[in-house]
């Protein structure tokens, strides 16, 4: 009797213990969004019934996928497909385009959104998979996609989806090269191209520099020595107006013009470009040409409205509405709004993107195909999307039937495309080779040293290096010689 | 011989009840809070870049404290960054712990002074303890707009208006001279509602006599409150040197850009930095051997304070407590004379 009041008493006190388990479990998912609430639970429910009531739907998504070519090798066991993400920006819109175009998948897709960036983003994605909650499918970012499409665990490859690889020949193929792991093996694909130009403002640079339409302005600004000669003009002027925004809008535009990739197998490359560009950084920062404020602060914006700075280095995704641009106009209303113009700048570059891949995880194999198909190979599809949203899709053909078309009018930039003098910008980029697993990492520690370098807080280019080198060397899986 | 009633009756201990129902506690404080000390410790003698380190002994220490090879930036990087941690963490206490405490004191005594009439002290008390409550990402979130490096921060606008913009947050001093007021902006609240209640601890007739005999204000702070706060002092000293050395919230939050300013990164914050910043490779190793060092200092000091500070007079009487007892034996023994 005594032992099963023990047992009782014991079962009990475990059973309020593990309430605390219970609730460290959610908390490390954090998630933000209305579809949070159902990701758990409807994951685990029996799917007995739900496949009765897609039964009917598969038939029509055979014929799509005898199309694509290959077999989909994930179950459709799911209710839902669940979509995990770091910014509800785009998969919010995305789901809504999707779904108002299939409306067999009204309230089949959702989205888990961790809310957070960089770093902070990276962690809370390991935490929703250590915390074994099945998203579908994730969005990745530029900066940490290696880290998930290099291991297994993680992503699962598209051909599982029933993909080819010539399925994404109509993408551009940075965004391929950048979405294929190590062994070649196809992991994501991403539904945007990322390409940036040179964002200016049309009032001033018809005051000071006489420009009046995009073309004239391009002159200016063409290649790296006519933009610092601009700069250089535009400070002797009067009115002192620096040419570029910050120092890590510049780096945006002139990591683009790496030859090679920071490693060389694991080992630290410092090649000529690193003194050109902490040269250039120092020249530029010390002579006005760009303005001194911090990128993404509050005076990156300002500096937008009031004469400081003539334009910004912003790429697709910073022009539409309520983003960057929109933000450095003032908004609606604001004292720039509408008076901005886009031209290709000195040298093509693109800033970051976000790819779909697929968890191993994944039991809404027809959606996920759907899904997937949708926003990265299909034209037509991607097409409408690029005017749904605004944004520069992943797929030339669609861009270039847009551009030529013209009903795409920019109210941030004065009624501009800005997809036609983007779309050129896109096909050059090339990245193959060029990116590795740590690059995020090597690049704060570059820019950190070079911005202390422009400001003059590290005296020589010999020394900044060191500090450069030291900083980068504390990257466990790099060597620094 | 007992009968079966007794013998039940023997049999019946409540004692157990009161282990099933702190069980709970042992269970969570063994779960998240033992395991990740121990953790720590096991961590620390283990390798980098992997999330399943194995045990490879000191090399870990080695990296951190030895001094290394010239051209071997790894070790280099590592030993520099602790020993820059160590050397900011120390600045930025000694700066925060010196004014905050001469401040709360300031304020403690004279809102507990009988001749000190106030208006709305409760007020004043509240006030001053409010910068507690904010939580720190607001306060670093506040002080980033108000001393920002931008052209457009609240300094800059009032007393740089059209010239080169003051550069506080990424300059050395300025950096670290602000972090020490936010901690002393934040805590001299906590630290003088802490030493109110010693002052008060301190028995009224003291004062009232000190009152009567003529003594003024001075006298009786550093004849009468200053030595009998001394517990309180010796507390309020070690709590705030414990937390001085884990110091991370505002240094790691105040910076713009993706890079911690490097004045004023703590210890804390590399630990923070060595096992985060690589997503794929962490470098536990190094975090676990940081962590262990900063103990180690931390135990150091708090013996070293509770050494400096302790009871000389005590001491004394026991030892002559001591010395008496031995005479008086001796003496009892050898039944001898003294002289």
């Amino acid at each position: 009797m005594n032992k099963l009041k023990k047992a009782l008493a014991l079962v009990a006190t475990l059973a309020i213990a593990s309430t605390a388990f219970y609730a460290c479990g959610n908390s490390s998912s954090t998630a933000d969004s209305k579809a949070e609430s159902s990701a758990a639970e409807e994951s685990k429910e029996d799917s007995a019934e739900e496949s009765k009531e897609e039964s009917d739907e598969e038939s029509e998504d055979e014929s799509s996928e005898e199309a694509a070519g290959g077999e989909n090798k994930v179950a459709e066991t799911g209710d839902k497909l669940s979509i995990l993400c770091w910014t509800g920006d785009d998969v919010e819109k995305m789901i809504e385009n999707f779904t108002d175009a299939n409306d067999q998948y009204k309230d089949k897709v959702q989205y888990v959104n961790v809310g957070s960036k960089g770093q902070e983003a990276r962690e809370q994605y390991a935490n929703y998979f250590a915390g074994g909650e099945d998203a579908d499918l994730f969005v990745l970012e530029a900066d940490w996609i290696l880290d998930y499409i290099n291991n297994d665990e993680y992503t699962a490859p598209l051909s599982d989806l029933g993909f080819t690889d010539s399925d994404f020949d109509g993408c551009y193929p940075y965004t391929v090269s950048i979405g294929t792991d190590n062994n070649g093996v196809l992991k994501a694909a991403s539904w945007q191209a990322t390409p940036g130009g040179y964002v200016y403002r049309t009032d001033l640079a018809e005051e000071l520099l006489g420009a009046k339409t995009p073309d004239e302005m391009q002159e200016f600004v063409k290649d790296w020595d006519t933009f610092t000669a601009t700069a250089k003009k535009l400070q002797e002027g009067d009115k002192k107006v620096a040419l570029a925004d910050t120092l890590g809008g510049m780096w945006q535009v002139w990591q683009y013009n790496r030859t090679k990739a920071w490693l060389d197998g694991d080992k630290l490359v410092i090649d000529d470009y690193c003194k050109d560009y902490a040269e250039l950084a120092k020249e530029y920062y010390e002579n006005g040409y760009v303005t001194k404020e911090d990128q993404w602060s509050d005076g990156w914006y300002a500096i937008g409205q009031d004469d400081s700075t003539m334009g910004y280095f912003f790429c697709t995704w910073c022009l539409g509405a309520g983003s960057m641009l929109s933000n450095a106009e003032g908004g609606e209303g604001g004292s720039t709004f509408g008076k901005y113009n886009i031209t290709a700048g000195p040298s093509g570059w693109a800033w970051g993107g976000s790819w779909l891949a697929l968890s191993p995880k994944c039991d809404n194999g027809e959606i996920a195909h759907d899904f997937v198909k949708y926003f990265t190979v299909d034209e037509n599809t991607a097409k409408d999307y690029a005017l749904f949203k605004s944004e520069f899709v992943n797929n030339p053909k669609a861009m270039k039937a847009i551009v030529d078309e013209g009903s795409n009018k920019n109210d941030l930039l004065g009624g501009q495309d800005q997809f036609s003098v983007l779309y050129e910008a896109a096909s050059a980029i090339d990245m193959d080779g060029k990116i590795t697993a740590y690059d995020s990492q090597i690049k704060d520690a570059f820019n950190n040293a070079v911005s202390k370098y422009a400001k003059g807080e590290i005296a020589s280019y010999d020394d900044m290096i060191n500090e450069f080198k030291k900083d980068a060397a504390k990257i466990e899986g790099i060597t620094v010689e | 011989m007992a009968t079966a009633a007794q013998r039940r009756i023997k049999s019946v201990s409540y004692a157990k009840y009161g282990y099933i129902f702190i069980l709970p506690f042992f269970i969570v404080y063994c779960i998240f809070s033992l395991w990740p000390l121990i953790q720590t410790f096991v961590l620390a003698f283990s390798e980098n870049g992997t999330r399943t380190p194995a045990i490879i002994g000191l090399d870990n220490f080695k990296t951190i404290l030895a001094t290394p090879a010239e051209g071997d930036f790894k070790a280099l990087g590592i030993h520099e960054s602790f020993w820059d941690g160590i050397k900011n963490t120390a600045i930025i206490w000694v700066g925060n712990f010196v004014p905050q405490i001469a401040l709360s004191l300031l304020l403690a005594v004279w809102f507990t002074d009988l001749r000190v009439k106030m208006p709305g002290k409760g007020f004043f008390k509240v006030v001053m303890y409010m910068p507690n409550i904010i939580t720190a990402a607001s306060v670093a979130g506040l002080f980033l707009s108000l001393f920002g490096d931008s052209q457009y921060s609240v300094i800059n606008i009032m007393f740089r208006e059209g010239e080169e913009p003051w550069k506080i947050i990424t300059s050395c001093w300025g950096s670290r001279i602000l972090v020490m007021f936010i901690q002393v902006w934040m805590w001299f609240g906590n630290t003088m509602i802490m030493l109110m209640s010693g002052i008060q601890g301190i028995n009224e007739s003291l004062f009232e006599a000190a009152e009567i005999d003529g003594a003024n204000s001075r006298q009786t702070f550093w004849r009468i409150t200053f030595p009998l706060l001394k517990t309180i002092m010796v507390y309020t000293l070690l709590t705030s040197m414990i937390g001085g050395l884990q110091m991370f919230d505002i240094p790691y939050m105040l910076h713009t850009g993706n890079v911690v300013n490097d004045y004023i990164k703590t210890v804390a914050v590399f630990v923070y930095e060595m096992f985060h910043g690589n997503f794929a490779k962490p470098s536990f190793g190094y975090s676990g051997a940081a962590s262990v060092i900063l103990f180690i200092i931390t135990s150091i000091l708090g013996a070293l304070v509770f050494y400096v500070q302790r009871d000389k007079d005590a001491i004394e009487k026991k030892r002559k407590q001591k010395e008496a007892i031995k005479e008086w034996k001796r003496k009892q023994k050898g039944g001898g004379f003294s002289i």
